[in-house]
């Protein structure tokens, strides 16, 4: 059938499409590219020489400032992303895939409110939760620490209603039969049998939670004050705030920016297949 | 990519908004304890909160802390929304004790009731003589207390592409008639060569262009503010301005510090800069093809007096609510006082510094390279004690200078006069004065 599709289709309306969709690319990949091309200039050509075309490469040195500015704060930076970022979203697709799993296959009162109710929190953007979580963490005395990143990262709804499909998808209730009557323990069950079925799709909710947690900034902006527990985000917009009184800086906000999505773009190409898989569950089930 | 920032950024300062809405209602009573007006050293161990805009000033704090373990100072960066934050944390009574605040801010702040009078200290008042005198004259409106110490200042002068004008052979010009002279000269040998440009949306750097020519913008007398924006000295140097503008002898396109107007230099477009202190790293930095071409002089005057004007600077305030007043002036005085504490700050964070002591820190008595080995900073040294001491700021500053920089945006783009903007100001003045209930009349 969709060989007659694509037969059928004029080569006209073909051609369209691929010169939109280049168009797309090209408006999508200039911003990086711009970034690739400042981040290789020194402070002194960025001004003075077109934005977009190549002048003096200096992106090493760029980088030896980068990371040697204010005793290596930058890489610290980076250390508390991987940790907010990596732990997150290690323990967040973990809870995720336990709440997911206990939607899909436990019967039990209240099951379709409470899955409602998880649903409603997808509609609620993580910017607007940032306030009342501080006032709640400052009570509490969490404030400026590790945690007042970590723990509202670990929370996402988003992660539990994928779960929930795909546990429906992938685990087939018989198999959890068996499993129960061999005399497998509930959390048995789910870590050797469930767990291993989902383990495609769990990838997916990583990666979700894994870029959601590197690109988060307003959390962490209000969370901290102490500059040691910056995430890059932060880092990188405190540097930029300062760029009036030390014109230097610009160019490693610029060159911190490019290092800082070159991880995001490692793990994106790495684990694509399963980005897709997850985005296509989405939007179907 | 950048109208997204914006965005972004828009977003964050109402969702910041909306912090102080929350915050202040969850605070049940905002300060109950906030005339600390003694002078006591408290016993033991004290924590400060100080909230600045400087880079590396985590630096130069840790070195206090190392001297001085029973005063420890804990440092937030605030170079993003620096009001916002700071006006936030008064509304939910939890101001840090010390932070950063424009010269131009204090009064606005004052009437807020966000400081505390530091005065009961007499190391305090002692510190009078360690600033350069017009500094003083504004942390103490006119000696009646102690409400910051002078941090930075940005003595103004006149950078000149001296390559430029020597190619021209025209002379630099030393008073603003003969600037105005120069610009003719320079345009009528290269259409494409203007001697500067004036940037409609700054009033900050306009400001301080009027003062320079002693302007009285406000004064407090009768309890009252007397608002004198539009005065004769003002309207001098805006008619100057106008006749440059109208005369297509001076841009009008460039934003200060933005990527256009260092383009514009690089092309050799440009060949002045009106500017202060702590413009000199931005042309170091952003234009090092122009190393050796660059000279820094004193402004061109208008009268006799030679006085100068300041651009941009800051200070140390005394917030409401702090518990350690005397710890407070301790550290502040060391801050803004000490060689060690300026050089450290100068050299980190590009300040130019208020105190006296600092003028003649080893870093700004040499040469510098980019500018021909001169002593660039005894011209800036020097324009800082011809500054107009009895120069005060508006409790409005703020709205009046969005309200004036509205009006020269249409005077440049050729409606209206910069005069017109003035008058502008002026009104805008009194009418937000009478807004907040503020006492105020059209002073003379």
């Amino acid at each position: 059938m969709s060989k007659q599709t694509v037969n059928r289709e004029s080569q006209v309306s073909r051609t369209a499409a691929m010169a939109l969709m280049l168009l797309l690319a090209i408006y999508f990949l200039l911003p990086i590219y711009f970034l690739i091309v400042a981040a290789t200039k020194p402070q002194g050509d960025l001004a003075a020489t077109n934005g977009l075309t190549f002048s003096h490469f200096n992106l090493f040195e760029n980088l030896r400032v980068l990371f040697t500015r204010s005793d290596g704060i930058f890489g610290k930076w980076i250390v508390n992303t991987v940790i907010y970022a990596v732990f997150g979203a290690v323990v967040g697709t973990l809870i995720s895939a336990l709440c997911g799993y206990a939607l899909a296959k436990f019967q039990f009162r209240g099951r379709e409110f409470l899955f409602s109710v998880i649903l409603g929190g997808v509609l609620v953007p993580t910017t607007a939760l940032a306030l009342p979580l501080f006032l709640l963490f400052s009570a509490t005395g969490i404030v400026n620490t590790y945690f007042a990143v970590f723990l509202p990262s670990i929370v996402s709804p988003f992660g539990v209603y994928l779960a929930r499909i795909f546990a429906n998808a992938a685990v087939p209730q018989e198999l959890l039969e068996s499993a129960r009557l061999d005399g497998a323990g509930e959390f048995r069950t789910f870590f050797s049998v469930a767990f291993k079925l989902m383990t495609p799709s769990l990838v997916t909710i990583f990666l979700f939670q894994f870029v959601a947690i590197w690109n988060n900034f307003f959390l962490p902006m209000v969370m901290l004050q102490k500059e040691s527990l910056f995430p890059i985000t932060l880092g990188l917009y405190e540097w930029n705030g300062q760029t009036a009184r030390a014109p230097l800086l610009q160019e490693s906000v610029i060159t911190g920016s490019l290092v800082s999505i070159v991880p995001v773009i490692i793990l994106f190409i790495l684990l694509q297949r399963f980005w897709r898989t997850g985005l296509a569950a989405g939007s179907l089930k | 990519m950048s109208s997204k920032v914006t965005r972004f950024r828009l977003a964050v300062v109402a969702v910041a908004a909306s912090v102080a809405v929350l915050a202040g209602c969850s605070s049940s009573s905002p300060s109950a304890k906030t005339s600390a007006t003694s002078c006591a050293p408290a016993k033991g161990k004290v924590t400060l909160q100080y909230w600045n805009t400087v880079p590396g000033m985590d630096k130069v704090v840790a070195l206090w802390n190392k001297k001085n373990p029973n005063i420890q100072v804990e440092t937030k960066n605030i170079s993003n929304d620096q009001y916002g934050i700071l006006s936030n944390a008064l509304k939910a009574g939890k101001a840090p004790d010390l932070s950063q605040v424009g010269y131009d801010e204090l009064p606005n702040l004052r009437t807020q009731s966000a400081f505390v009078d530091a005065s009961a200290c007499s190391a305090a008042t002692a510190a009078k003589s360690k600033f350069v005198p017009w500094t003083w004259s504004q942390t103490s409106f006119g000696n009646t207390g102690v409400f910051a110490l002078p941090q930075d200042t940005g003595p103004m002068a006149l950078y000149v592409r001296s390559d430029i004008f020597k190619k021209y052979n025209i002379a630099i010009p030393t008073t603003w008639d003969e600037y105005a002279a120069a610009a003719a000269k320079l345009h009528k040998a290269d259409p494409k060569l203007d001697i500067t440009f004036f940037d409609p949306n700054n009033a900050e750097w306009f400001n301080g262009l009027l003062w320079q020519n002693n302007a009285q913008m406000y004064s407090y007398s009768g309890n009252k503010w007397q608002v004198t924006v539009a005065s004769d000295q003002s309207r001098q140097v805006a008619d100057y301005w106008q006749k440059l503008i109208a005369g297509k002898l001076v841009r009008t396109d460039l934003a200060n510090g933005s990527t256009q107007m260092y383009a514009a230099y690089q092309k050799d477009q440009i060949a002045s800069y009106v500017g202060a202190a702590w413009g000199y790293s931005m042309f170091r930095d952003n234009l090092p093809k122009q190393a050796g071409k660059w000279t820094i002089v004193p402004m061109p005057t208008w009268g006799s007096d030679g006085a100068s004007g300041d651009w941009g600077g800051s200070t140390v305030a005394f917030m409401k609510g702090s518990k350690h007043l005397y710890e407070s002036v301790k550290f502040n005085t060391w801050l803004n006082t000490d060689t060690e504490a300026l050089a450290l700050e100068n050299q980190l964070g590009g300040l130019y510094p208020a105190a006296n002591a600092g003028l003649q820190l080893p870093a700004l008595s040499k040469g510098v390279p980019y500018y021909n080995n001169e002593k660039i900073f005894d011209v800036f040294a020097a324009s800082s004690k011809k500054i107009n001491t009895s120069f005060a700021w508006g409790p409005t500053q703020k709205t009046v200078n969005l309200a004036l920089q509205d009006a020269m945006a249409k005077a440049a783009a050729g409606s209206g006069t910069l005069s017109d903007a003035l008058a502008k100001a002026q009104a805008t003045a009194l009418k937000s004065m009478k807004d907040q209930a503020i006492p105020a009349a059209a002073g003379k």
